[in-house]
């Protein structure tokens, strides 16, 4: 599975890019889980979100859903933490 | 006889105004000064009857806007929760930690601009208390404005310092909110990059402020001491310079134009609201440098009588803008003044039409 989040907007509209694939990973059933549940809470297009918020799309396995600051739920937010800290 | 307010005319309001005119003209000024002051005062009392039926009585218990700030500082502890546990709150001391001191003085210094610059009271114009929370999430390299409240990330260290170093990127998020009272310019596109440019101009403007500097002093940068000592950068942007903040093997490079011949087009971020406010950032810069002395006072005074005009559509265009910024300059200063001429100038120079 490859799993890759964009960031983008902010305060500084800098963008940050990461990709993790699972499939060498001893952990990928637990990154598959955590991916599919950010996935189904995820939106199928951008919203305008808030001000100086940053927005995030992630795609897994070609399939790209969208979510924005400061709503994001814990499994959106854990996955694109690890995405952009172990895939970066 | 009537008696208005400790002020007692020696002529009652029965004689009739001709005979009071020509007793004002008297060359005896016993006679002539008392007609006067009735005059002047039945004049005023006739005035206020008028404005009173065109505005409304005025109610006995009107709102006292209070000239302080009414400031709380919460710390989220590194979690999302917002807006997480009250360290600070107007009156107390300032705490062991600088990150809530600074966002408290932050506060208070846009405050100060809005009030002392423009006579806002706080952000909604009627004292809405002012709430901040700092040290939110985990290395979070943002700042931003929910709708309600401030929010600031401690930034990750490596690229991103504390984002509530800059003064300027405190009165940012706070103008965020007077926009969203005011304008209230749609997030996207043009309008979008207008509402990030307004929040940049006056970021700017209360670190000015805040300084005493005059416009030929000011950095006109917004976010200098935000990043790390390792990236290659003064900013994050330059009023001054746009696209020349910063240059690095991590960032990047600052992507932003300064006229419409270099206009992104792009889907990401919002339609590149953080990008193509470095056109109006831009026009502003030119108009406080052609105009010198302290940029509130002037190119501040014309773009925040757009702001708050109440002509300036949620959907404006940058031209729009404009054109708005030309016609405030000819009502506040007058018309064939430098001011409409700075203004013009500003915008041809960065590509935007002004009719």
């Amino acid at each position: 599975m490859r799993i890759q989040v964009r960031r983008t907007g902010g305060f500084g509209g800098i963008q940050r890019r990461g990709e993790v694939d699972t499939s060498t990973r001893p952990d990928a059933h637990e990154w598959h889980a955590l991916a599919e549940r950010a996935v189904a809470a995820g939106h199928s297009a951008p919203s305008t979100g808030v001000p100086d918020g940053f927005h995030y799309e992630i795609t897994v396995d070609g399939k790209t859903v969208h979510t924005a600051d400061p709503r994001l739920t814990d499994d959106q937010r854990e996955l694109i933490s690890r995405v952009l800290k172990e895939g970066a | 006889m009537t008696t208005h307010g400790g002020f007692e005319p020696v002529f009652c309001t029965i004689v009739p105004p001709h005979v009071l005119d020509r007793l004002a003209q008297h060359e005896d000024p016993a006679l002539a000064g008392p007609a006067r002051e009735t005059l002047e005062r039945d004049a005023y009392e006739r005035t206020h009857r008028r404005l009173t039926t065109v505005i409304g009585a005025p109610t006995l218990t009107a709102p006292v806007v209070s000239d302080k700030p009414q400031r709380t500082i919460y710390d989220a502890k590194h979690k999302q929760d917002l807006p997480g546990k009250k360290v600070r709150a107007e009156g107390s001391d300032p705490g062991k930690d600088a990150t809530v001191n600074r966002a408290f003085a932050g506060l208070g210094a846009t405050f100060e601009l809005y009030l002392n610059a423009f006579n806002r009271h706080s952000i909604d114009g009627e004292g809405l208390p002012l709430n901040a929370s700092v040290h939110y999430d985990v290395k979070y390299d943002n700042a931003f404005w929910n709708g309600e409240q401030m929010v600031f990330g401690d930034g990750d260290g490596e690229l991103f310092l504390d984002f509530t170093i800059p003064v300027d990127v405190i009165g940012h998020e706070l103008t965020h909110g007077v926009t969203q009272y005011t304008a209230n310019l749609t997030y996207f596109g043009q309008s979008g990059a207008l509402n990030e440019s307004i929040s940049d101009v006056f970021g700017s403007l209360i670190k000015q402020y805040t300084l005493g500097q005059t416009a030929t002093e000011a950095d006109w940068l917004i976010g200098a001491g935000l990043l790390a000592p390792r990236v290659s950068g003064v900013a994050l942007r330059s009023m001054k310079a746009p696209g020349t903040a910063y240059d690095d093997d991590a960032l990047g490079k600052d992507p932003q134009p300064a006229t419409m011949d270099d206009f992104v087009k792009t889907g990401s971020d919002n339609g590149g609201v953080h990008i193509n406010s470095g056109i109006p950032n831009h026009a502003f810069y030119l108009v406080a440098d052609a105009l010198g002395g302290h940029a509130w006072e002037k190119a501040g005074q014309i773009w925040y009588d757009v702001l708050t005009g109440g002509e300036l559509k949620k959907d404006a265009l940058f031209t729009d803008f404009a054109t708005l910024t030309v016609a405030a300059a000819k009502t506040r200063f007058g018309d064939g003044g430098e001011e409409l001429q700075a203004v013009s100038k500003a915008w041809e120079q960065v590509g935007v039409p002004t009719s």
